[in-house]
């Protein structure tokens, strides 16, 4: 069934092409085909998730590696789950997101890319043997960068791209190494041949684990491996960009959790280093989001922060399989799992929001927009919902993972072993919320409320329904997740079952979902019931005026905050770790942010090595007879190895 | 779900607007004045609730849901604790993320409705609330982390209820940290002396007045009553940590627990007698403190 889902997904981004003249048959055909290819793969995901037997496909492929094995367990599920999900509502976001650009680019070329890179996840989510796993890796990583380059014409477009490629293919060559060390004495590279061979593994499996962290970490966007992340992110067109922050960065995420089911343990020092990764992204990430002005590169950084509460997540999880306790485990693999879904809902939300309000309006800069949710009521609506979640709010989806991560760090705390120190993780998690909470009221703030800033925020329009349905489709989605614990428990913990290697039998239910489901609905209800009392509230007089300037009569637009005089106090307080520049003059306050990790240490480094390689250049002068040497000197070299060897050639 | 426990939620919010009120006594009397009734709230509530209000051209649907979603994530936040020293109404493992989220939601009502207005008070207001608010946020989390800790118990009822006596004869060091932790927390959160001070009247020193600036009438109602709400809550925070009243019957327990809010109260008022407001750069440093004194207390609990 998934098998079809990827080719119905694959016919419709070739229709989108094959129709490229006819362009209202063609969006109808790719929306109508994509979201039933989208309807069937995520059918099977549903069912594994609800209790169904995993299954599997298994194709003799005539290449070494062996069999070609596909399949779909609760791990797979919850990933494909996100991936139809957030897939099928960027495809049809894409669809009027780039109708205006019809005839000015290839815009069929770009659905099928969209199509491409969507088939590609789900191969990789699916994938049960390294060789069409890597193929897949691959055709994703590809499939991306082309999407991110879509408007290549501006220089720094191109760049983001090729420091995306760059990244990523560093990162597969850790890949293509993990698979080497492990299938080194495996009978084949299936999935199940190296999970029999984990035992045998040097190390405790800490080489494969380490090499997965450096290839797996630089698509997960890991500090300090997540230079490319905000550059390629804003890059890309708004409905890729969702895509990437919301689905193809969580494959790094998925590819730890697949390393871990399959070693079936894991060393105490590996969770020490996810808990301690997962704490420096999820601090830096969101100081970082704070000091941006440019709404995409902002929440470019809040993936950043948001892959550290996952590995929060995953390193109480390692710490539970180190050392022994399957409830930490459990908890702690099923709270990245269902973060990583969340995630990817509402990240998603945000930045197609966040490209509605840039076609509404022109412009990504902050500081340019304000009054949004007067002329764009829904996408506002979108946003806040989004905002709300990201920062862990209750009653919506992003509390209830972070819910599930805090009641982990909570166990291993009270655990009594030496994994009690893990439960400093929830400060640092109770930090981060904080600091969410302090962007995202910059954000919503500066740009959805108050007045108009510039004319592009006052002369802006709300996006064709083609584009708000899907947001409106996802924040339903992001609510009612939020609401319902006791339904979206059981799969997340099937999952963390499943990577926790203590899958299978009757398991009892989470006691707190209960509760916790009539605390959200209960939360819900008082806050609907409070609005509409105090709507109707008797013999109530409401004046319009203006707002009180403490006697000031002629308020202007130019008088409220900025997002840079809003964050200012934060980053004065942080200024050491965000490399934040604060600029004043007379008539201006402005802040800059550069990345500490790309300016500081990669370009400087990077001009090292051109510096190193430039004075190596004589060496290949290009002059015939200097080869000759080389050659000759090579042979000589060969020779004397052998000699010392003490054999004859 | 115990009766009790819903008898001193009832009691609690009832009494709640007397605390401001006992507070501003506490100064008049340290300063020999005679000072406003203690129930002056009371009246305040009763005069706003049948006015009318004035709504800025500027603001949306937002400015008006910010009072109600404060309110109501107060009121959700206040069903988490044990106040009869039992359980709380609702009860559930990790339930202090919830009450922590609660506290983090109504926060965001308001700051968000603050930016509505447009005005670049708010804006000030608003800006230096979630800067606080991210110096005190883990210090929170810090003492519910020692009291994790110290009563190896995960819900709020918890550690709070039953497990709290013999914590007392285990760990008494930490706890005192945590309780003294949590006491400036309050000082914090509620916008009282040394972090804020509700009596000034000058917008530019102001945080959390500054925010609500442009409420009026009925949501101005709904602001003053969340804020004396959101101090009886920290003060049954302050009062469960130092007095465990598991052993107490009913009646009893909801009783110590009103005269330890009062006392909290009058403690807040003798604070501000003799201080004064911190110099908003020095603020970051008192919690920072705060945060330190209740990361000490974690620490000697894992030693």
């Amino acid at each position: 069934m998934v098998a079809a889902g990827v080719l119905l997904i694959l016919a419709a981004g070739t229709l989108a092409v094959a129709l490229a003249r006819w362009p209202g048959p063609a969006d109808r055909a790719f929306s109508l085909v994509f979201g039933a290819g989208g309807a069937l793969t995520a059918a099977p995901a549903l069912a594994v998730l609800a209790g169904a037997p995993p299954s599997e496909l298994r194709f003799e492929s005539g290449i070494p590696g062996g069999p070609w094995v596909f399949g779909v367990d609760a791990l797979s599920a919850v990933f494909l789950l996100a991936i139809a999900g957030v897939g099928v509502a960027c495809a049809l976001y894409g669809v009027a997101y780039l109708r205006g650009e019809r005839g000015a680019r290839a815009v069929g070329l770009a659905h099928l890319y969209v199509a491409l890179l969507v088939a590609a996840l789900v191969m990789v989510v699916t994938a049960r043997a390294a060789v069409p796993f890597l193929i897949a890796w691959e055709s994703m990583a590809i499939a991306a960068y082309v999407l991110i380059v879509f408007h290549h014409q501006h220089a720094e477009i191109r760049r983001a791209g090729l420091l995306y490629l760059v990244a990523t293919h560093a990162g597969t060559l850790a890949l293509f190494a993990l698979f080497a060390v492990w299938g080194a004495g495996a009978t084949d590279l299936t999935f199940s041949a190296l999970a029999e061979r984990a035992p045998l593994l040097p190390r405790d499996g800490g080489v494969v684990l380490a090499l997965g962290l450096v290839g797996f970490g630089v698509k997960a966007g890991i500090v300090p491996l997540h230079f490319w992340l905000p550059e390629a992110h804003a890059a890309a067109p708004s409905h890729v960009s969702a895509l990437m922050s919301g689905i193809v960065i969580k494959m790094g995420i998925y590819g730890l959790l697949r390393v871990l089911t399959l070693l079936g343990s894991a060393p105490a020092w590996f969770g020490w280093i996810l808990l301690v990764l997962g704490a420096v992204s999820g601090l830096l990430g969101v100081l970082w989001a704070l000091a941006q002005h440019d709404i995409k590169r902002l929440l470019a950084f809040h993936s950043v922060e948001n892959i550290g509460i996952i590995l929060l997540g995953m390193g109480a999880g390692s710490l539970g399989l180190a050392h022994g306790s399957s409830t930490l485990a459990v908890l702690g693999f099923a709270g990245a799992a269902l973060h990583t879904l969340n995630h990817a809902l509402f990240k998603s939300l945000l930045f197609l929001s966040a490209g509605s309000l840039t076609h509404g309006t022109g412009t990504r800069e902050i500081d340019r927009l304000g009054g949004l949710a007067r002329r764009m009521p829904l996408t506002g609506v979108a946003f806040l919902i989004g905002a709300a979640a990201i920062v862990g709010l209750p009653p919506l989806n992003g509390f209830l993972s972070e819910w599930l991560v805090f009641r982990a760090l909570l166990h291993a705390g009270v655990g009594g072993g030496g994994e009690r120190i893990a439960i400093l993780g929830a400060a640092v998690l109770g930090l981060i919320g904080a600091l969410a909470l302090a962007c995202f009221a910059k954000v919503v703030g500066i740009i959805f409320l108050g007045v108009p800033r510039d004319p592009a925020a006052s002369a802006a329009h709300e996006s064709p329904a083609g584009m708000v349905r899907p947001l409106l489709v996802v924040a339903g989605a992001c609510v009612l997740i939020g609401l319902l614990p006791v339904l979206v428990l059981p799969p997340a913990l099937r999952a963390g079952r499943l990577v926790a290697g203590v899958a299978g039998g009757v398991v009892a239910p989470d006691p707190a979902a209960p509760p916790a489901t009539v605390f959200m609905l209960g939360l819900a209800a008082a806050l609907v019931a409070g609005m509409l009392v105090t709507r109707r509230w008797p013999n109530r007089d409401q004046i319009a005026a203006q707002t009180w300037a403490c006697g000031y009569a002629h308020p202007t637009p130019r008088m409220q905050y900025t997002a840079s005089s809003f964050a200012a106090p934060l980053l004065a307080l942080y200024r050491p770790v965000t490399g934040v520049r604060t600029h004043r003059s007379a008539g201006a306050f402005g802040t800059h942010a550069i990345d500490p990790v790309l300016e500081r240490v990669l370009r400087p480094a990077w001009r090292g090595v051109r510096a190193a390689a430039r004075w190596a250049r004589p060496i290949q002068g290009g002059r015939l007879s200097l080869r000759l040497i080389y050659v000759q000197a090579a042979v000589i070299a060969l020779l004397l190895y052998l000699l010392l060897e003490g054999r004859t050639p | 779900m115990t009766w009790t426990a819903l008898a001193a939620l009832g009691i609690l919010l009832a009494g709640a607007p007397a605390l401001p009120g006992i507070a501003i006594k506490t100064k008049a009397f340290l300063s020999g004045r005679r000072g406003a009734p203690v129930l002056q709230l009371y009246y305040d509530l009763v005069k706003l609730l049948r006015k009318g209000s004035i709504y800025s051209n500027t603001t949306t649907w937002v400015f008006r849901a910010g009072p109600v979603v404060a309110l109501a994530s107060l009121l959700a936040a206040a069903l988490l604790l044990p106040l009869d020293g039992q359980a709380a109404p609702v009860h559930f493992e990790g339930d202090l993320l919830a009450f922590a989220g609660l506290l983090a939601l109504g926060r965001f009502a308001l700051v968000l409705a603050g930016l509505d207005t447009g005005s670049s008070f708010e804006g000030m207001g608003a800006s230096r609330e979630v800067t606080f608010a991210s110096f005190a946020e883990p210090g929170l989390f810090l003492c519910l982390i020692a009291l994790v800790l110290a009563t190896s118990e995960v819900t709020l009822s918890g550690m709070l209820g039953g497990s709290l006596g013999a914590a007392w004869s285990r760990a008494a060091p930490a706890l005192v940290l945590v309780g003294i932790s949590l006491f400036v927390l309050l000082l914090a959160e509620n916008s009282r002396v040394p972090v804020d001070d509700p009596a000034t009247h000058l917008e530019l020193t102001m945080i959390h007045e500054v925010i609500v600036l442009d409420h009026s009438g009925p949501d101005l109602a709904l602001i003053l009553f969340g804020s004396a709400v959101k101090l009886a809550l920290f003060g049954a925070l302050v009062v469960g940590v130092f007095v465990p009243r598991a052993g107490l019957n009913g009646a009893l327990a909801i009783a110590v627990l009103l005269a330890g809010i009062a006392l909290v109260a009058v403690l807040v008022g003798v604070v501000e007698s003799v201080m004064a407001r911190l110099r908003l750069t020095r603020v970051p440093q008192l919690l920072a403190g705060a945060s330190a004194l209740a990361l000490l207390a974690v620490i000697l609990l894992l030693r």
